[in-house]
């Protein structure tokens, strides 16, 4: 042991804590090793150093106790405060997504009662139309209307056309 | 029955009332104040600071299940919020010699001179060494602050620390392990500059 620097046994525990036997091994050491009589030293002072520092205590001043319980009131205000404007703020966010919700209701609405009756009159037109175009209806045949469409009809297209629906009824 | 006594007391304070939490303040405000006093040296830091403990712990106080005392609890929140509060603040350089005042240096040189003496503490003396060990530390992480002036500074075992700080009992031993040797070192660097500076010698002190 006395061969053996004590540099990690300084720093294994506070010097405070040795025992006798161990600060006599220390001691014997460090008779011959100077890297290690520093380094004793220098813990012995560091722990001298800690105490003095350690020894320093503040106690509380007798207004310490008002300073915390006003100090307290004022971060239940701060929360109260924010708490009030979060509420707020949401109840501003609500009635925002009302509003928009309303006037898209109101935009539908007015597209319906304004845009829409016009839409359907021209459907309703086009439909007609169409059906007085149709060239296979048996007014057209049988007036003879629609010329193109004869080209394309046989003899017994004709035929089946005007008396087809005749035929079924006498069966 | 201190438990007892204790969880009432943070049931009434959480429940509004103001006069159970000033006395959990009265109660352990000296503790409260001892905890910030390892970290803070000047009183109105260690005040803001322990305000600041007071305030997170009403804010925390419905975790406080009674299981032990407010104190530990407390401690804890207090040791926690001190670490978080230092932490943020920039170390300072390596301290040398040449930074240290008249008295330090003083204070540093009779420390060899006295080595195999008894230290005669005044409070004057006391003011100084308690001043050069700060500039020290301040060069030190709040971690090492925290467990040099605990275990070497107060004697306080590793399990208390573990308890005051919530870390394992291993990491206790190794965080003080570095520590002191971090502050064994800087030491040693202000002993050798004084030692050169001097003209004294450890070996002349050694003898005495």
């Amino acid at each position: 042991m006395r061969d053996e620097h004590i540099t990690a046994m300084l720093d294994d525990a506070p010097l405070s804590t040795f025992g006798e036997s161990e600060l006599a091994v220390m001691r014997s050491h460090i008779a011959g090793c100077d890297r290690c009589r520093r380094a004793f030293e220098a813990a012995r002072v560091s722990s001298l150093m800690l105490k003095e520092r350690a020894a320093e205590e503040f106690e509380p001043s007798p207004f310490f106790q008002t300073r915390v319980l006003a100090a307290l009131r004022e971060h239940r205000a701060a929360n109260e405060a924010a708490n009030e404007t979060w509420t707020l703020g949401r109840l501003w966010k609500a009635a925002g997504l009302l509003v928009s919700s309303m006037a898209v209701t109101v935009a539908a609405l007015a597209v319906f009662t304004f845009v829409a009756p016009q839409a359907t009159t021209t459907t309703t037109q086009e439909v007609a139309a169409s059906s007085a175009d149709n060239s296979y209806s048996a007014e057209a045949v049988i007036l003879g209307e629609g010329g193109a469409s004869d080209e394309k009809m046989s003899y017994g297209q004709v035929l089946t056309t005007l008396y087809g629906s005749d035929d079924g009824a006498a069966k | 029955m201190e438990h007892a006594s204790d969880l009432e007391l943070a049931r009434r304070s959480l429940a509004g009332d103001e006069s159970a939490f000033a006395e959990i303040v009265r109660l352990y405000g000296p503790r409260v104040f001892r905890t910030a006093s390892r970290f803070f040296r000047r009183r109105e830091q260690v005040e803001e600071a322990a305000q600041e403990i007071f305030l997170k712990a009403f804010t925390q106080l419905e975790t406080y299940e009674g299981r032990g005392p407010l104190e530990g609890w407390l401690t804890r929140i207090a040791t926690n919020t001190c670490l978080n509060l230092t932490r943020s603040a920039r170390r300072r350089p390596e301290l040398m010699a040449a930074d240290l005042s008249e008295d330090q240096s003083e204070w540093l040189e009779n420390r060899m001179a006295d080595a195999a003496t008894e230290l005669q503490r005044s409070f004057e003396r006391g003011r100084v060494a308690a001043d050069l060990t700060e500039r020290v530390l301040e060069t030190m992480s709040s971690d090492d602050r925290l467990v040099l002036m605990m275990v070497d500074g107060e004697d306080a075992s590793v399990k208390e620390v573990s308890e005051a700080t919530g870390w394992s009992e291993s990491k206790v031993k190794v965080q003080a392990f570095r520590a002191r040797r971090r502050m064994r070192e800087a030491v040693e660097r202000l002993l050798a500059h004084g030692r050169r500076g001097t003209g004294k010698s450890l070996e002349s002190a050694g003898e005495r």
